[in-house]
């Protein structure tokens, strides 16, 4: 006997069943395109940008994220039943292309057929087991969903019609395979490689062969209606990210992490700035909004929404989608609120974690320079005030300007303008310049620059604020301001390497100073630069034990990917380390970012006391961080969290300064 | 309707002062500049009336250096239509009246409604200017006003007195204001406000050609106030402070007696 089956068997191969099938097809794939050049109609509305540059890189993304399902994996559990449903629904997907490919084209034109043999078997059992393994998967997922996830979510009936009908084409494919089988193969050897067909054979065993074939019949139908159905609803459900999360991952932003787009300022035919409608966003930050699938993710992990404040990053996308569909003219900072918008810290976690590739810190940015820039609006006028003092002091506490450098008067750090023969230019950034906490921590990492013997150089009072926070509050203009004094001085030095003890300012000299001419200088984080020293040996310490926790700033850690230098700085200080649940790309923002440092945290709870809450829970002495923001915040926390006796705050150069060989 | 509103720069107060050579005013060196406080509530409140009567054309005025321009700008980046630039190297060294005087001659023959001033200047505080102004131009002013609403040609504002009581009062244009914290909130400048205000008038006009009065004051001398003797801080326990502090009033003082 040979080894294959009938395809088309007990439904026929005639004109009867082709016609009908092939018209509906058609029909529903007409749906689905014209309803994705809507779509494709909305994206248009929004401004260019350029994301179809480095093909080959963005290729290999998409293949990572789709066919190997990088980003949903992830997350344990719900990412693993996605990807384990997505790899079965594509085998069946291939399988029923091979039935389509033999049936109707090399069997019908040219008698070949492959199907058969071994390959048959192979086929068969792979087809049953993907079967089988995405009914799991979906049950699963469908339980996770709706007993713990997503109680009043308002797209529940929308999920569950896409959960009934995926269902439904998986439990109807082994009824057609069953009563097929139980006519057919029940009782042959063939039977052993179709186990999900056996199972629902065996089942309909005592039917006859007519009511068998009845079954069958009608049931093939259904499968069928269920299928191009399936593919109809693509566009208008989110069935569509399985063309658009995709999609998005071939469009995702490969320049470098969380650089924000540079507004030409110079621009005298700019009337607006920043984005307050749909049509000032980017085509890019429209097609997010379709690309999303509501996995919550984004949401689970926002600092902000996680202390009640009234930021979701996945509710915000969800909001512009609605807009752009439905009131296209509307003012989105209406919509979203400027609470929102303000509460962001700008910390990253939404975009790290999204396996649909969406931005969503440049569009939070975009609405805030659109507050700044075109309405004058702040979240509170302590921050408004903050952007004054920085323009008239350079520092955001308003404190006179040519004080800057005298933290550093008795410690023989030279500023440029006395010596600008140094090993290093040592941005100290305004709170290591001003505030009397984190002056001890420059003065820390001078100590530890001068005991590897090098000649420290500071700008004194011709630094001036970095402007990220401002830049991150949406005043662009404050930061270009600042920025081009600053880059203007340094370049003027002839500087060569710049060391920072702030990730603010590290990220800033480093990635968006570039784009405003700072060329041929090497920009490090103080972590990355110690780090250095000790493994060259130019600095001896001496390890003495330290119990302790470390908090991954988001500047150094999710904008940065930095996250084993300092461990391993730590650690050759000979401190034991015990991680606190939310580490590295899952750190919890301390609450300072986004310039959110200049504002009072007014809405809900303080964010900065639950990261401290987090690492006291771990009964370790210190809480070594990498950030004056951070310090700052966690200063205060200890306070707030009532632990100031048992948790103490360091920074990473003030545990290595005491250590000093 | 015509607004003048008129500014001064000065040094901002969290900057190092020392006394400069001459002895009668400070070094300027290592000093930023800003608008004075109450200057920018005038400005602000021009700029409103601005907003509300629609014809309204507001000229900012500042006597100074070259340097004001910048001040100036920040002015014109809030609303204000066109700015008059007094050129003065040594404006430092001119007593209120002076001041006032050059500010009445350029004013005199404009026929402004309003004439908006800061109560006072954060560097020499003199709180005169404005009122001189008034006098010099013969038209009624009203100083330290904390609220302002202004209707067809009337005048109704709310002026600070001392101890938190506040005098209400009407008067028709013209009229001179100066302008006391609590009047309003300056806004913040708009990109396309500041983008606006590079293209707007400046014009400057040298000071020679407005001044056409003697000093009647002269500043004698600058000085920082001795130090007298500074505040005790006591640390401890509450019950051991408190022992202190009674041995301390008891020997110093005859308040326990």
């Amino acid at each position: 006997m040979e080894i294959s089956r009938e395809i088309y068997w007990n439904v026929g191969h005639g004109v009867w069943t082709l016609l009908p099938m092939y018209l509906l097809t058609i029909i529903s794939i007409v749906v689905l395109v014209s309803a994705s050049k809507k779509r494709l109609r909305l994206y248009r509305e929004g401004l260019p940008l350029n994301r179809t540059d480095q093909l080959g890189r963005r290729i290999i993304e998409t293949l990572k994220n789709v066919v190997l399902q990088k980003k949903v994996m992830q997350v344990s559990a719900s990412g693993v039943f996605h990807g384990l449903f997505f790899w079965s629904f594509l085998l069946l997907l291939i399988g029923t292309a091979l039935i389509v490919a033999q049936a109707d084209f090399t069997d019908l034109f040219f008698d070949i057929q492959f199907l058969k043999g071994n390959f048959y078997k192979i086929f068969s059992i792979t087809l049953d087991a993907a079967g089988i393994v995405a009914i799991i998967t979906l049950s699963l997922l469908f339980i996770w969903r709706y007993l713990f996830r997503w109680k009043g979510r308002e797209e529940r009936g929308q999920y569950i019609v896409m959960h009934s009908v995926m269902m439904a084409i998986l439990v109807t494919g082994f009824i057609i395979e069953g009563s097929r089988m139980a006519v057919t193969e029940l009782g042959t050897p063939l039977a052993q490689w179709s186990p999900g067909g056996f199972l629902f054979a065996q089942m309909f065993s005592s039917l006859g062969e007519d009511s068998l074939r009845i079954l069958h019949k009608c049931i093939w139908w259904l499968h069928f209606f269920l299928v191009v159905g399936f593919i109809a609803l693509i566009p208008y459900s989110k069935f569509r990210h399985i063309l658009t999360t995709s999609s998005n991952s071939f469009f995702s932003d490969l320049g470098e992490k969380g650089k924000l787009t540079n507004l030409d300022l110079e621009d005298e035919d700019k009337e607006t700035f920043g984005a307050n409608v749909v049509k000032e966003m980017t085509w890019k930050d429209i097609f997010d909004t379709d690309a999303c699938t509501s996995c919550e993710r984004c949401q689970d992990r926002c600092p902000a929404f996680a202390t009640g404040k009234p930021l979701s990053p996945m509710k915000l996308v969800n909001q512009l989608g609605e807009t752009v569909c439905n009131n296209p003219d509307a003012n989105l900072i209406d919509i979203i609120s400027s609470d929102a918008i303000w509460s962001c810290t700008t910390c990253r976690a939404c975009q790290e974690i999204c396996p649909a590739s969406i931005e969503h810190v440049n569009k939070i940015v975009e609405l805030r320079r659109s507050l700044v820039l075109m309405e004058g609006e702040f979240p509170g006028e302590e921050v408004m005030s903050s952007m004054e003092q920085t323009e008239v002091n350079g520092n955001p506490f308003g404190i006179g300007y040519a004080s800057r450098g005298d933290w550093a008067s008795e410690l023989g750090v030279s500023t440029l303008a006395e010596e600008n023969d140094v090993d290093i230019l040592y941005f100290a950034g305004c709170y290591s310049s001003f505030d009397k906490r984190n002056i001890r921590v420059a003065k820390s990492f001078v100590e530890l620059c001068q005991a590897a013997g090098l000649r420290v150089g500071i700008l004194g009072k011709e630094e001036k604020c970095c402007g990220e926070p401002m830049r991150k509050m949406g005043n662009e203009y404050l930061y270009q301001t600042l920025a081009a004094e600053n880059i203007e001085k340094i370049i003027s030095y002839g500087v060569k390497r710049i060391v920072t003890t702030c990730p603010h300012c590290f990220n800033t000299l480093n990635k968006d100073y570039r784009d405003l001419g700072l060329a041929g200088v090497t920009v490090q984080h103080h972590t990355v630069f110690l780090e250095e020293l000790l493994t060259s040996g130019k600095l001896a310490i001496k390890a003495e034990p330290l119990s302790c926790t470390y908090h991954d700033s988001c500047y150094l850690g999710r904008h940065n990917d930095i996250y084993e230098a300092p461990r391993a700085v730590l650690k050759s200080a000979g401190a034991t380390l015990v991680e606190m649940e939310k580490n590295r790309e899952e750190g919890f923002c301390c609450s300072a970012g986004g310039g959110r440092i200049l504002a009072e945290e007014k809405l809900g709870e303080r964010m900065n006391i639950k990261r401290v809450e987090m690492a006291a829970a771990l009964g370790r002495e210190v809480l070594v961080s990498n950030c004056p923001f951070c310090l700052t915040m966690f200063e205060d926390g200890v306070k707030g969290a009532e632990v100031e006796e048992s948790l103490k705050t360091r920074d990473i150069a003030e545990i290595l300064a005491e250590r000093i060989n | 309707m015509k607004v003048l509103v008129c500014i001064k720069q000065v040094p901002d107060m969290e900057s190092k002062f020392k006394v400069a050579d001459s002895g009668t005013w400070y070094n300027t060196a290592d000093l930023a500049w800003r608008m004075n406080e109450y200057d920018e509530y005038g400005v602000e409140q021009a700029v409103r009336v601005k907003e509300q009567e629609k014809e309204a054309d507001v000229t900012v005025l500042c006597i100074g250096s070259g340097k004001v321009k910048e001040t100036m700008k920040k002015a014109l980046a809030m609303g204000c239509d066109r700015g008059i630039h007094i050129q003065d190297e040594s404006v430092f060294e001119k007593e209120p009246f002076q001041i006032a005087a050059i500010i009445a001659e350029y004013a005199k023959d404009k026929k402004f409604d309003l004439i908006f001033t800061g109560m006072q200047s954060q560097d020499r505080g003199s709180a005169q200017v404005g009122v001189l102004v008034g006098e010099t131009l013969d038209i009624p002013s009203i100083s330290t006003i904390v609220e302002f609403e202004y209707n067809d040609g009337e005048v109704a504002v709310s002026r600070e007195l001392e101890g938190g009581i506040k005098a209400k009062m009407t008067v028709k244009v013209p009229a001179v204001l100066t302008c006391q914290l609590g009047l309003n909130t300056p806004r913040y400048p708009t990109l396309p406000n500041i983008m606006k205000a590079k293209k707007k008038e400046l014009l400057t006009v040298p000071v020679e050609d407005l001044q056409h009065m003697d000093a009647r004051q002269v500043t004698e001398k600058m000085f920082f106030p001795e130090k007298k003797a500074g505040g005790l801080i006591l640390e401890g326990e509450a019950t051991e402070l408190a022992d202190q502090l009674i041995a301390i009033l008891k020997e110093k003082s005859n308040v326990l007696a």
